[in-house]
């Protein structure tokens, strides 16, 4: 019964979704002419060049344009992470170690193997991430599978949750004052033209896009791999019924 | 550097990220940097206000691309208003749970940390002229708040936070997909900007990305039916987070609905629809508080309750029916607050939290059950308290739009709010045996806050003149939505 | 409408993004294994995504990146905009399911199960 129920919402649903998507022909340019400049994506288009000296637009949008909203994702990440150490809390003495079994020694060597590649790789698309595409969120991403990779296959491996800290504090605190220098100086908020811009296409290039995105980076890798490393320390327990709040 | 409305947002980001730092310093920063904050979310509040006397609004671009090709922050009078009023109460909670976890100090940075986050993510979805930012915004908040419904290690916190989650991301989903549609068919995002080009948007198509958002906003609203985490998320959370969800973190939901139908749509017929949708919510939760036996469920049902009439009030739309919608949320701010303070000491070492237990609690607790009673007179909107103000401005309005069976229903369910609060009441004050619990005397920063929010409804309900100005300002922001889009959209950069 | 090849690639686009999303309410809805709703709600975040990214497209668009040699190819490119959006968009999916997945360890741990039906403290 409940099951004939959510079918139809779903029905219903899915039927005003296609309708309103249809609208919408896959493909078509809604855009206008950049020069026109009638919709923010063609501003965008226009002006990035010129105006930020960096090739890649959507990175011009990520860290620039829209740049508030990625400190805002950046606090959101921030938040999982400290809401998930909240969540999975337990005192000193709780302590436990990882359950898993021991990995053979083909995936124990290629991890070694990989890992610094594989940092490698990440750094490269972080620093990279106003010319090509990538950047601070996809670079940050592929260090902390490096660092999934350690702890999987290695049960005794450990992150140092103190350098985790340092990372992602330090990271913070650099992309708000990025943010706040444009408001010492008389500007607003995160504002680039304070920077030097650099010639186009050349990796120092783009102001203070290319900084914040490394900062971006690496506070993404840090709460990434504290995200992961919180979830696999949780040991395997017998269901103690408890329900007794503190306060 | 000038005091800018943007300060609300970076430097408690800078502190948030600053803590985990700091507290290797010295474990009490993790305590005191947000309280610094918070005391300068209150100064930024009173300059800012000030500054709104000479000019309509202040409009800040950032990253210094004007609006529509940037995100800027709005701060009206209207949004003033609120801000101010989440800031006071963000400040207020802070001071209340100052000693919370005094001893497990890892726990105490964690909730710090969220707690400034949550109020700091309201106060972005008020000041946001961007309707993505919004959504990030509400993230924000809707992340903290999971956490900390969850933070105490007990089961129910887990799976109340785990239904709050469920519904919560099902609102975001619903609330990007209307973004995206939104965003295909104006190619902007600035609140003001989607304003003049939504006559380009078919009318379908609009009633489709209305009720979207409507049903998203709507779950962070407490809107009926979408409702069902709240009882279990207020009552499950820590004393003071309960107490910031109805403060703080509702009142966002609220606004980002109001926003979205005041500014961007020009829909006829809205009005009724939150009309109808406030009957609905208001008569079901208020029903379904009076059954309960927990008191926080109890007081969340009532909460819901409250919204749906601000729903009501705002559905009117009348410049009288706004002013009492501001009211109302003033006065359900700061009265449920001292509720969810005072009733999280009467229920200190209770494991059921049940209104049966309280029997008697005033001989113990004589300043905690006078605060509650207190509170119960004022939010039920018995005379001279300032809840009667804001309840008799609502039934004003709805007289001036010619709603009589409105009238005749906000009144029959007042006198349900009276008989499930007064049998509380009753039972605090029953002189026929006295509690099992054992009471925990109130600390004296707790004292203090419920002190100043008892003293503040009683000079309010004396004085309503106090804040009357202060909201038709705001109000009149509300309603003005040309005045809104012209300053958005011609300011000018700070140069 | 007539189905030329244009209609055709819309709504098959379009048309399995929402069915992702479908798929998604319904999992969340149906399902009584916790571990199955947060991926019917990752299933949910995934289709928006596919949508997000889908409306951007302009047929034979480039990437909107000005490479050396493409710098003036700017009225050639795709929307860039959805694609800053949906980055955002992924991070707080992300977040989201973390704190979803710790959530059920906690329930995991307190009940000894991940059903749903035999968790019920809490009214539903």
């Amino acid at each position: 019964m409940k099951k004939f129920f959510v079918i139809a919402l779903l029905a219903i649903l899915g039927f005003y979704l296609t309708i309103a998507f249809l609208q919408i022909p896959f493909g078509q340019n809604r855009l206008g002419q950049p020069q026109d400049e009638a919709t923010v994506g063609a501003y965008y288009l226009n002006n990035t060049k010129e105006k930020s000296a960096v090739s890649n637009v959507v990175t011009a949008i990520v860290v620039n344009y829209r740049g508030f909203d990625t400190l805002g994702e950046v606090t959101v990440l921030f938040l999982a992470s400290t809401g998930l150490a909240s969540i999975l809390y337990r005192r000193k003495e709780e302590e436990v170690e990882r359950i898993n079994k021991p990995s053979s020694s083909l995936l124990q060597t290629g991890s070694k193997f990989l890992f610094p590649l594989v940092v490698l790789l990440g750094i490269y698309v972080f620093i990279h991430g106003h010319l090509t595409p990538g950047g601070g969120f996809q670079g940050g991403a592929i260090i902390a599978t490096g660092f999934l990779l350690m702890l999987i296959a290695y049960q005794k491996y450990h992150v140092s949750h103190s350098m985790l800290t340092w990372v992602e504090s330090l990271a913070g605190v650099l992309f708000v004052s990025i943010g706040l220098w444009g408001l010492i100086t008389g500007g607003t908020f995160l504002e680039n033209s304070y920077f030097p811009k650099g010639v186009l296409n050349s990796l120092i290039s783009g102001g203070a896009i290319p900084i914040i995105y490394i900062a971006v980076g690496f506070k993404v890798a840090a709460e990434l791999t504290g995200v992961l490393d919180i979830l696999l320390n949780t040991k395997e327990e017998k269901s103690v019924p408890s329900n007794q709040n503190e306060k | 550097m000038n005091i800018s409305p943007v300060h609300y947002i970076a430097l408690p980001l800078l502190a948030a990220f600053l803590i985990p730092l700091l507290s290797k310093l010295h474990k009490e920063l993790a305590r005191i940097v947000p309280g610094l904050v918070f005391l300068y979310f209150l100064v930024i509040s009173v300059v800012l206000m000030q500054r709104l006397e000479t000019q309509p609004m202040i409009s800040e671009v950032i990253a210094g691309w004007s609006a529509p090709w940037g995100i800027n922050l709005v701060f009206t009078p209207f949004s003033g208003f609120l801000v101010s009023l989440m800031s006071f109460i963000g400040f207020l909670v802070w001071v209340y749970s100052y000693h919370f976890k005094k001893i497990d100090y890892m726990p105490a940075q964690k909730y710090f940390i969220l707690l400034m986050m949550l109020v700091t993510g309201s106060i972005g979805i008020v000041l946001t002229g961007d309707i993505f930012n919004l959504f990030v915004f509400l993230e924000i908040v809707a992340i903290s708040a999971y956490s900390l419904t969850a933070f105490y290690p007990g089961r129910d916190g887990a799976e109340a936070a785990f239904k709050y989650l469920l519904v919560g991301s099902f609102a975001s989903a619903l609330i990007l997909l209307a973004i995206v549609i939104l965003y295909t068919q104006t190619g902007t995002l600035n609140m003001a900007d989607l304003a003049v080009k939504m006559h380009e948007v078919p009318h379908y198509l609009k009633v489709i990305i209305f009720v979207l958002f409507l049903v998203g906003f709507g779950i962070e609203a407490e809107m009926f039916p979408l409702n069902g985490w709240a009882p279990d998320a207020y009552s499950q959370a820590p004393g003071p987070i309960g107490a910031v969800f109805a403060g703080i973190v509702v009142k966002g939901g609220i606004y980002a609905l109001v926003r979205v139908v005041y500014t961007i749509f020009d829909l006829s017929g809205v009005g009724t629809i939150l009309i109808a949708l406030g009957l609905v919510t208001m008569i079901i939760a208020e029903l379904a508080a009076l059954r309960q036996d927990n008191l926080k469920r109890m007081l969340a049902y009532s909460s819901i309750g409250q919204m749906g009439v601000v729903l009501i009030a705002f559905g009117i739309g009348t410049d009288t029916a706004i002013f009492a919608a501001l009211f109302l949320m003033l006065n359900h701010a700061l009265i449920k607050s001292m509720l969810f303070f005072s009733a999280s000491y009467l229920l200190y070492n209770s494991t059921t939290k049940t209104i049966k237990e309280l029997t008697g609690m005033a001989k113990h607790l004589p300043f905690v059950s006078f605060i509650f009673a207190l509170g119960a007179f004022a939010i039920v909107g018995l005379p001279p308290f300032s809840g009667f103000w804001s309840k008799l401005y609502f039934l004003m309005a709805a007289a001036d739009a010619q709603m009589v069976l409105l009238i005749i229903t906000v009144l029959s369910v007042s006198v349900i709010e009276i008989i499930y609060y007064f049998r509380v009441i009753g039972k605090i004050y029953s002189k026929d045996e006295t509690s099992e619990l054992e009471p925990k005397k109130p600390t004296i920063n707790s004292v203090l806050v419920m002190t100043v929010l008892g003293a503040l409804i009683i000079i309010i309900g004396v004085y309503p003149d106090l804040v009357t100005d202060w909201i038709h300002h705001a109000s009149d922001a509300l309603v003005n939505k040309s005045n809104y889009i012209q300053n958005v959209l011609t300011e000018n950069l700070p140069r | 409408m007539d189905f030329d090849f244009q209609n055709i690639v819309t709504i098959s686009v379009y048309g399995s993004a929402i069915a992702l999303i479908l798929i998604g309410i319904y999992a969340v809805l149906i399902k009584k294994h916790l571990i199955k709703i947060v991926i019917g709600m990752s299933l949910v975040d995934a289709g928006l995504h596919l949508l997000f990214v889908a409306i951007g497209y302009i047929n034979n668009g480039t990437a909107p990146i000005f490479s050396p040699g493409y710098e003036d190819a700017a009225t050639n490119m795709v929307d860039p905009v959805p694609q800053a959006l949906v980055l955002t968009a992924i991070v707080i999916g992300f977040a989201v399911t973390a704190v979803a997945l710790s959530l059920v360890i906690r329930l995991y741990k307190h009940h000894g199960t991940v059903r749903i039906d035999e968790i019920k403290s809490l009214k539903w």
